[in-house]
């Protein structure tokens, strides 16, 4: 995700992205829905499998990416810059980031993951 | 977990997943990518997990005569027939491709997942006649070479000149010096050959591992996921999927391989018996937005539950969800509006005739031969 002010461009990490190769079909919900921290908001489909989308943060959805409905690969090619996802005005985002994994932790994580399936 | 001779190639390059006990490539690097690649150029396809079983002796076309409902026997030396394994009630064994070497050998290639039950089946139908039966999958690989490219791809590594070899047919020949087999045929809906080399397995695979890596410089490799989505755009069924022990050939829109003149053989007093309309049939879907998937409910527009999806994704030629179900016959022809109910919302969906692409641009019947 991105945070600019009180607002957040959610998206997939690059781990998500690649585990899930290649994406094809997005199922958004309409702008103006509430999201709340770790709650579905919608879900991602690549050729074999449809996985949930989970919000970061509680908040508004101003908006999803336009670019998606024509273009879902842009979420492999970008999951950071022009394959995000959804738009979120924020609610309580001092209080939420403490829930939420650093990079570092994030990291951590996708290799124990990884060790796993070795 | 069992490995195929080209094991070490997939272990370096591939995502694995257990597919029948084996460990197999879903896909090297995208799975779209490698679909498109078989329908424009050639893709190259690890199916060594395949079973492959030699009938061999004097009571060899006896045996297929009696095993399965398609003309085999008579057929001339070097054909290759798709054909079906049935219980005595006509529910499908298995689906299944057999060679006829001569009079009194056939190969037959059968599901990686039905290998034992096939097995068992095929052992007790030999045990009253004067035929062996053996098992070659561990001693053998299987490629196949897939896409309008893939006698380009194929043809440096043999001398047989590959254009001469008929579809659903094969001969007997060498590629890159080692012996093998050389069918045109496939699962893909494309042109293209699949290739069983003797004498080299997972216990000796430098031979197959020398030609998959010469195989590499012409086409891509691709996983079990293209493979997936490639077979469900030209219209081919998948056993366990779309076939199984309560359907039988008519359900399954197989009725063309059931032969009109032969005598008996196992299934053939149940089918002969079969004189009403099937009670549901395997049928096309094509969705305007969602991707299908299987156990998904097939609805009328009225929301009569017409069946279930047995296999669904998305096909990458036509940037839209495909599926395969069993509807009623009246609800079967081409163009109905029907619905599919993707997470509890009835999407718009339409009956489709197999293939789903467009015969003149796509698959081995194409005319326009204009590769991208």
């Amino acid at each position: 995700m991105k945070i600019t002010g009180n607002t957040a461009k959610i998206g997939v990490t690059d781990y998500a992205a690649k585990t899930l190769n290649d994406v094809v079909y997005l199922t958004l919900p309409p702008a103006g829905q509430e999201v709340k921290q770790f709650d579905s908001f919608g879900t991602v489909e690549s050729i074999k499998a449809v996985s949930e989308l989970y919000s970061p943060f509680t908040g508004t959805m101003t908006r999803s990416n336009p670019e998606l409905a024509n273009h879902p690969e842009l979420v492999n090619i970008s999951p950071y810059e022009s394959g995000w996802i959804i738009e979120v005005s924020l609610k309580r985002l001092d209080e939420e980031k403490k829930n939420l994994l650093t990079p570092a932790q994030y990291k951590e994580l996708v290799k124990s993951l990884a060790q796993e399936h070795h | 977990m069992k490995r195929t001779s080209l094991y070490d190639f997939h272990r370096k390059n591939a995502k694995l997943i257990d597919f029948a006990g084996y460990d197999m490539p879903i896909w090297y690097t995208s799975m779209t990518e490698e679909h498109m690649a078989v329908r424009n150029r050639a893709g190259m396809f690890d199916v060594s997990h395949m079973g492959r079983v030699n009938v061999l002796g004097p009571d060899a076309s006896k045996f297929v005569e009696h095993m399965f409902p398609s003309d085999i026997a008579n057929q001339s030396d070097g054909k290759c027939v798709y054909t079906l394994m049935l219980k005595a009630d006509a529910g499908i064994i298995d689906d299944l491709i057999v060679l006829k070497m001569t009079d009194s050998h056939y190969l037959l290639v059968i599901n990686a997942a039905n290998h034992e039950k096939d097995l068992d089946h095929i052992r007790k139908h030999a045990s009253n006649l004067d035929v062996d039966i053996d098992d070659v999958t561990e001693s053998t690989t299987m490629i196949a070479v897939q896409g309008p490219s893939a006698i380009d791809a194929l043809q440096p590594l043999t001398t047989t000149p590959l254009a001469a070899v008929k579809r659903f047919t094969h001969v007997s020949s060498e590629i890159n010096g080692c012996r093998a087999i050389l069918a045109r045929t496939g699962y893909t809906g494309e042109d293209g050959f699949e290739v069983i080399l003797h004498d080299t397995g997972a216990e000796n695979p430098r031979k197959a591992l020398a030609i998959w890596d010469r195989l590499g410089s012409a086409a891509r490799p691709c996983g079990l996921g293209a493979r997936d989505t490639l077979r469900l755009e030209a219209g081919l069924p998948l056993y366990g999927s779309d076939l199984d022990e309560t359907t039988n050939p008519i359900e399954a829109d197989l009725r063309w391989v059931i032969s009109k003149t032969k005598g008996s053989y196992v299934g053939s007093s149940s089918l002969l018996n079969r004189t009403l309309p099937p009670r549901r049939i395997r049928r096309g879907i094509t969705l305007d937005s969602g991707i299908p998937r299987r156990g998904f409910k097939v609805l009328d527009g009225s929301g009569r539950d017409l069946g279930s999806v047995t296999s669904g994704t998305f096909s990458p030629v036509l940037k839209k969800g495909i599926a395969m179900a069993y509807v009623p016959p009246d609800s079967s022809q081409v163009g109905e509006e029907v619905e599919v109910v993707v997470r509890e919302v009835p999407l718009a969906a339409r009956i489709t005739k197999f293939p789903f692409y467009d015969s003149s641009t796509y698959g081995w019947k194409r005319t326009n031969r204009n590769t991208i």
